[in-house]
This record gives C-alpha cells, structure tokens and sequence, in this order.
C-alpha cells in the first residue's frame, strides 16, 4: 500500500511537472516573446520575466527572442577610396529587437540569422558609400587632427539607422565600430617593398653618414698632427739659430790668425767633401803625387 | 508450422528490403539526416533478414533429411548406407554445421564492421552537412515514413509474438532488427515534424541520436563476439546466433528487459542466474525504484554549489529574484524548471589576445625574433608620420611609387579583465565576451591608425598600454559590459615578419657607422701620439743640434787658439803638414787614378758610369794568411 502511494505520489509529481511544460511558459530578463494563436500573433509581447499561460502547440505557439544587444561582424570586405586607394574594412555591429511584433513577422518567425543578413547588406552598402567619400589618410594618419576615424563610423552608423527606420523592422543599431582595417594582399606587398626601401634609405644613409663622419675624424687628426709637427719643426729650426748663434759668438777668437782660419776651414770643407765615396783623377803636380815627377822611370822608358 | 516459420523470415526480408530501397531513395529527395541514419539501420535488418533466413533453411533442410534417413531405415533396415562416412550420409547437417562455423562468425565480424564503420562516418558526415529538408516536401516525408513505421511494427510485432510464443531462435534477429526499423522510422518521422514545427535541428537531433545508437550496437556486437570466445559450451544446448542482437531486441520490445537480460546472463554463465533472489527483488520493484531515482534527480535540483571565483544568477520563472547573485558556496532553490541558475566566472581573470593568435609549437621556441614568425599575427595599419620620400631616395619600381602612405605594423597584446558587476554581464549583451574582444580590438585599431610607426616602437611604446587600457575600459563601461580590465600588454610590437629583417639590417648599419667612426677616433689618437713624438724628437734634435754647435764652436776656439803659435813658429810647414794630414785622411777610401803622362796628345777616356750589375772582377778577395808577405 505504502509503495503504491509512494508510486501515486511521484507520478502526480511527473504529471504537474509535465503538464506546467504544456501549459506554461517562461520568459526570461532577457527575453521577449511573441504568442501566436493559430498562427497568428497575439496583441502585445510578452517583454517583462516570468511565468505565462499559453495553451499548448499546435493551438498556441511561443516564439522568444533575445532582446539583449546582439553582435556581428561583417565580412572583412574591399572598397576604394576617395583618393582611389583600396581599402579592406571589417565592421562589429551591436543591434537589438526593439519591437518584436514588429520583427517577428519580417523575418520568417522572427529568424535572427535572416535580420543579421539583412543588417549585414545594408550594412555593407553604407559602408562603401563612406568610405568611397574619404581619403586613405583620413582613415590613417599619424597626425590626429586630419584622422576622421570616429566620424566616419557615425557615418557608416546613422546611414544603416536611417535604412532601419525606413523599413521599421523593429530592430535598433546600438553601437557599430571598425574592428579591422587593412590592404589588398597587391597593395600589401607594395607597403612592404616601400617599407624595406625606407629602410634601404637608412642603411646607406647610415653607411655614408658612417664613412664621410671617419672620413672628417681622420682628416681632423691630419691636421692636427701637421699643426703639431709644423710648430715642432718651427721650434726646431729657432733652436738651431739660437745654436748657431751662441757658436758664433766664438768667432772672435779666430779672426786672431784669419789666414789660419780660413786654411783650417778649407781643409774642414776638403775633408767632408772627400768623406763620401768618390773618385778622384790628379795629374803629377798635385801633391804629394809630384812626388811622382822627380822619381826615375824604368829602363823601357828609359831607352824611349 | 515450420514452413509457416521460414516463411516469416522471407516476408522479414522482402519487407526490409524494399522498405530500406523506400527510405533510402526517400531521403535523397527530402534530403534528412535522419531518414539517411534509419535508411542504414533498415539495410542492416535486411543483412540480418537475410543471414536468419538463408539459416532457416539449413536447418529445415537438415530436418527433411533427418526424416528421410529415418524412414529409410525403417523401411531397410540395416544397410550400407548407414556405414558410409557421416558427412556423406548427412549433407545437410553438414553444410548447416559448417555455416554455424564459419560463415556466422564471418557474418557477425562484417555486421560489426558495417555497424561501426557506419556510425563513424555518419557521425561526420552530420558534422558537416549543411543539407536542410525543403519545407514543400517535409509533409510527404513525415507521411511515408509513418506508413513505413506502422508497417514495419506490423511485421515486426507479429515475428517477434511468433518468435517468443514458439521459442524460434532463428526468427528473432529479423524480428527486433524489423521492430527496432519501425521505432526509427517513427523517430524520423518525429524529427521531420519537429523541423515543420519550427525546431529546425529536431532532425539534426534525430540523427546524431541514431548515429549514436548504431556505434553502441556496433559496441555490444564486439562484446559479444568477445565473450561468445568464453561462453561454456554445454552439449545439447543450441547456440543463440551471434548477429542477434539484444540490444536491438531490448528497445524492440522495453517491456522484456528483464527477460533479456535474464537470458543473456544465463546463456553466458550456463545457469539460471535470473532465478536468485536479488535478480527477482529489482525486477518486482523496477518500476518505483525508476521513479524514486526521478525524484532524486528532481530534488537535486534544489541545491546548486557555485564553486570558488564564481558567481551566479537565480532566476525564479525567468525573473531574476531580488539579491539573487549566488556567491560561492551551497544555496537552496526551487526544483527545475521554476528556478534556474545561471553562473559565471567572475573573480577569475579571463584573458584573451589581440592582433595574434597563440601558436603552441612557435611558443616553446626559446627565442622570440622579429624576422621569425612566433604566433599567426594580423597586419595592423599605421600611420607613417615622416615617410622616406621615394622618389628621392629610391624611384627604380613603379609598385613603390604606387604604395600608399601608411605602414603596417604587427601588434601581440593580451587583455586580462574580470567581471565585476555579474548582472550587467549576463544581461546587456548576448555574447559579452565577444562584444568585449571586438571592443579592445577596435581600440587598437584605432589607436593605431592615428600614431607614428616609430613613435609606437620607440618612445610612445610605455603610454601605448596605459591608453589602451584606459580606451577599452571606457568602452566597456560605455556598452554596460560590467568588466574591469585589469591589464593590456604591449608585449610585442614589431614590423611584420617581411620586413622585419630590413629593420634589423638598420640596426646592424648603425652599428657599422658606429664602429667606423671608432675605428677613425682611433686612427686619429694614434696619428696625434706619432704627431706629438714626432715634434718632440725635432725639437730634441734641434736642442742636440745648439747644444753641439755651441760645445763644437767653444771646442775649435780652443785648437784654434792652440794652433796659432804652431803655426806661427812654422806657417809653411804647418800648413803643409795639415794639408797632408787631411788630405791622406779624406781621400784614404776614394778611388783615384793619377795621370803621370805629359806633353803627349793621348786622350784618356774614363768610363765612370756605376755598374748595374756586378761581376767577379770588382770582388774583393781577401788575401790568404798564407799569401801574406812576412
């Protein structure tokens, strides 16, 4: 008896549980739900949390969406710039279900990858009619006063808001932003060859700038030792002279006997100028070979 | 009734058969994922259909060959026929013996093959198919195939009723196969209507669930191929075939569960394992005790353990309750589904990468290079605040001249953040993380596309981060993310790889201009140390030079003063003597020829030019000791 209760009293349990899932449905903080009553959607959405009654499918059908801010990104795509440059930009977009009877209809029971689709079109089409109305530096420039990077996201922003509005979609762009931005893989490696010739550019400048800078160093020290050297010889050439002249105050001393001196000087001048290797042809006056002169010759000479 | 028997088991095989062509071809056309899944398990119930089927045969063979050697032997008595070998007289037998030997076996391995081979490539192909039933031909579908589920369950039930009540081993396989078939293709038919009811993964679901099934069915065919090894073999008892499947049998037929597994367990131990107590005690109280283990995992459901560094939302029928951020620790609730908990890491720091992705073999490089890549890294566009004019420095290529005046730059930056407001997190955004990711990128990118390249690698390096941080905060806040963000590292900023060699050659020139003006100061050390040595050593000179002159000058004054009275005393013969005494001195090592010859008209001609080369005539010869005159 105990275990049929027991029995009774789990599967009363099972049935509440199972019936409150046909019965009732919740919707969450995060939730907005659409009620449809043979298809058709009741008169408000279900937007604040709770618990609700519907009867169950097929008569009543609940269709929830998300109505927190929901993101994307689009696809990393290429257009031209004003100044005739390609540009490859790829935007995140925030959005939200702002009416959701509004959104439900539109898109095939309220289908959200079919709204990011229709967001994403749009969202492309604005985006290259913006960018097609600014320069590249406009988009990058190292000097903030001519970067219109924030503007040119309002841009993109408020020409899909005015296409939303148009078409009353029931869906409101919270935030849209650039998450990347970049070049063609053509125009890519044109950068790179520019970047590695800039840097050629630095390497011979470097190497010059090196060499001629050597160059000056070298040519400075030159000068400088010439400066050093010529003064040395100047200072050289003084103390010569001061020598000279205190040999010359001994002089004096040979004017005693000039014809003396002046006999001592050649034969000084004689001998220095014999000193070097040298050949010397004399005749018989020249003494002492005079000597010669007054010696007999030998009898062959003789006899002549 | 035998033949009504192997009868069935036709009617099984033509029904599998066809119904499996029937799905197979039906499901090219809806293109659902379940329908190809059931369309396999309905041709492996053919494959089983078949096998039973052709084994029926044997055995009824077998048994017309048994009765007529036995009427023979009535009639004859005792005869030769009966002396000849066994597998002469029974063919029959025989040929039924050597397919239970061999071919069964066989069988069972190809089943396992096809089972799992089955279940592995469906599993893929579901993974990947991106096929979606059109929604004109999904009512069709649901159609047929709940005609196939309701013919094949007729079938199905009237074999396995036949099989059970007459105790035909042979028919079973055939029968749960055929069984199993019609509850898959109701499942299918489930899955279908849940696509046209707007779950469009119901058939998806479907699918991956029969995959599922078909890999434990190809599991517990290995196990029993594995155990029919062990399996004691009592004499007498037939075998059960190894290719029925009790899995099969069991979800044809839940309400014999216990039978099943009673048979199972008997027929592998050898005795009547199913008749002890315990066996009989869970089978009487199956029932309440599934329901109290349902009951349990309700009322599990009212205790939720948020674990440390996290914290959760409690949401009472989709509403979060006032103060209901759990924080670490057992909190009680309300049983599913009236209260749900949603948790959330929150003190935990949370990191993730901009303008890289981690490579796991590149990271355990020891050395991080510019020129070698070390992560999958993105180009970033910056500015380029004092580019090198190209066409002065370099205009030899056209695509240079082309290229547009930005740089790019290769950027590693982790953001490490924590969620401090857990309801902001959960509540404003769907995918937080994400918006997050996009957030900081989009920082970088901007903040990027205004800076210098080099300013970036250089000296605005150190407040790059800080503004980083200080942007992608104040855009976080700006979107309600509820997240602090605790670092933004620059951790590696370099040109891209391409390029990042012509950057290190820069250094290296530098460095080579460096070294040439040091080599040029050394130069120019040594030059001025030889400058200043050599005016020294002039000037000395020139000190020696006065100091010689003077003590030269002082020193001749002397003679001189000493050879006046010598010269006085005897002018001529003095002067003689001097000259004599100079003249033999100075001209001791000159070469001299004298002319003795006078008043004569001889010319003498000296040749006194230097020989170039010399010969054996000019050397000098030193005189032997020997030679010497005493």
């Amino acid at each position: 008896m105990k275990r049929n209760i027991l029995t009774v009293v789990v599967g009363a349990v099972l049935i509440v549980i199972f019936a409150l899932l046909l019965f009732v449905f919740q919707v969450r903080q995060s939730e907005v739900a659409v009620v449809t009553t043979f298809g058709k959607p009741t008169a408000h959405p279900y937007t604040e949390p709770g618990a609700y009654f519907k009867w169950p499918w097929p008569i009543q059908k609940v269709y929830k969406f998300d109505q927190r801010v929901q993101n994307f990104e689009d696809k990393f795509s290429e257009n031209l710039t004003a100044d005739n440059n390609n540009l490859l930009t790829s935007v995140y977009v925030g959005w939200k279900i702002s009416d959701a009877k509004s959104f439900f209809p539109k898109f095939a029971g309220g289908s959200v990858p079919a709204a990011q689709r229709m967001l994403e079109s749009m969202l492309r089409s604005a985006k290259s009619a913006v960018v097609g109305r600014h320069t590249l530096a406009e988009f990058v420039n190292a000097d903030p006063k001519e970067l219109q990077f924030d503007e040119i996201e309002n841009e993109i922003e408020q020409s899909v808001q005015a296409q939303l509005q148009t078409n009353s979609c029931g869906i409101e762009l919270e935030f849209l932003g650039f998450k990347k931005i970049g070049l063609p893989e053509g125009v890519t490696q044109s950068v790179f060859a520019r970047m590695t010739s800039e840097r050629q550019v630095l390497i011979s400048r470097a190497q010059y700038e090196g060499e001629a800078e050597a160059q000056k160093i070298k040519s400075a020290a030159d000068r400088q030792a010439a400066e050093v050297v010529n003064n040395a010889v100047a200072d050289a050439t003084r103390i010569r002279g001061e020598g000279e002249a205190e040999a010359a105050k001994v002089l004096p001393v040979f004017q005693q006997n000039p014809e003396l001196a002046n006999f001592l000087l050649r034969i000084d001048a004689l001998q220095q100028t014999l000193n070097q290797r040298s050949t010397l042809i004399f005749d018989e006056r020249t003494p002492p070979f005079d000597l010669f002169t007054g010696i007999p010759t030998s009898a062959p000479s003789q006899s002549h | 009734m035998e033949r009504n028997i192997q009868k069935n088991g036709l009617v099984n095989l033509v029904a599998a058969v066809v119904i499996f062509i029937a799905t197979f071809v039906l499901t090219s056309y809806v293109r659902s994922l379940a329908g190809q899944s059931a369309s396999i398990f309905l041709g492996l119930a053919a494959l089983v259909a078949f096998a039973s089927w052709f084994q029926m045969r044997l055995e009824e063979n077998e048994r017309l060959e048994k009765l007529e050697l036995d009427e023979l032997a009535r009639a004859k008595g005792g005869s030769a026929l009966f002396d000849a070998k066994e597998s002469e007289v029974f063919p029959a037998r025989r040929a039924r013996e050597q397919f239970e030997k061999f071919f069964v076996p066989g069988f069972a391995v190809l089943l396992l093959l096809l089972e799992a081979g089955g279940a592995w490539l469906l599993w893929r192909w579901i993974a990947k198919a991106t096929t979606v039933i059109a929604p004109d031909r999904a009512m069709p579908a649901l159609s047929l195939f709940a005609i196939f589920a309701l013919l094949l369950f007729l079938f199905g039930r009237f074999s396995v009723t036949m099989a059970r009540l007459e105790n035909h081993r042979l028919l079973r396989p055939s029968a749960s196969f055929i069984l199993l078939g019609a509850y898959i293709c109701f499942a299918t038919a489930l899955g279908i209507a849940g696509v046209q009811a707007e779950f469009p993964k119901a058939d998806l679901y479907v699918a991956k669930g029969l995959c599922a099934l078909l890999g434990l069915m190809a599991a517990e065919l290995l196990v029993a191929l594995l155990l029919e090894i062990y399996r004691p073999r009592v004499k007498g008892k037939i075998s059960r075939p190894i290719y029925d499947s009790r899995f099969a049998g069991l979800l044809g037929q839940p309400e014999s569960l216990f039978t099943t597994a009673a048979q199972t367990i008997d027929y592998q131990f050898g005795f009547n394992v199913s008749e002890t107590w315990f066996f009989q005690l869970v089978k009487k109280n199956l029932i309440v005790l599934l329901l109290a283990q349902f009951a349990v995992l309700i009322f599990s459901t009212c205790v939720v353990f948020v674990d440390a560094g996290e914290q959760a939302v409690l949401e009472r029928f989709g509403k979060p309750v006032v103060g209901g951020v759990l924080t670490p620790g057992a909190h009680l609730k309300l049983p599913w589904p009236a209260d749900r908990v949603y948790q959330y890491r929150t003190e935990q720091i949370q990191t993730f990468d901009v303008g890289y992705a981690p490579d796991a073999q590149s990271e355990n490089a020891g050395t991080i290079l510019w020129s070698v890549g070390h992560a999958k890294e993105d180009n970033f566009l910056v500015g380029n605040r004092e580019p090198v004019t190209i066409k002065d420095e370099n205009a030899d290529t056209n695509d240079t001249l082309k290229a547009p005046p930005v740089s790019l730059i290769t950027v590693s930056i982790p953001v490490q953040f924590q969620i401090n407001d857990v309801m902001a997190w959960a509540y404003n955004n769907t995918d937080p993380a994400n918006l997050l990711q996009d957030l900081a990128t989009r920082a970088v990118v901007h903040y990027l596309a205004g800076v210098d390249l080099n300013d970036v690698m250089s000296q605005a390096r150190l407040e790059a981060a800080q503004t980083l941080r200080d942007q992608i905060q104040a855009a976080a806040d700006a979107h309600r993310l509820g997240v602090k963000i605790l670092f933004v590292g620059l951790q590696d900023i370099h040109p891209p790889v391409k390029v990042a060699g012509d950057y290190e050659k820069v250094v290296g020139a530098e460095q080579t201009k460096l070294a040439k003006i040091l080599d040029a100061r050394a130069d120019a050390i040594r030059t001025n140390a030889l400058a200043g040595a050599l005016a020294f050593t002039t000037t000395n000179i020139a000190s020696a030079t006065r100091q010689r002159l003077e003590v030269q000058a002082l020193a001749r004054a002397a003679l001189f003063t000493n050879q006046i009275p010598a010269f006085a005393a005897a002018p001529s013969v003095y002067r003689q003597r001097a000259y004599f005494q100079t003249f033999a001195a100075a001209t001791a090592n000159s070469r001299k020829y004298i002319l003795l010859v006078t008043n004569t008209d001889d010319v003498v001609i000296f040749d006194l030019e230097d020989k170039i080369r010399e010969d054996l005539l000019n050397l000098n010869v030193p005189s032997s000791p020997n030679n010497q005159s005493p």
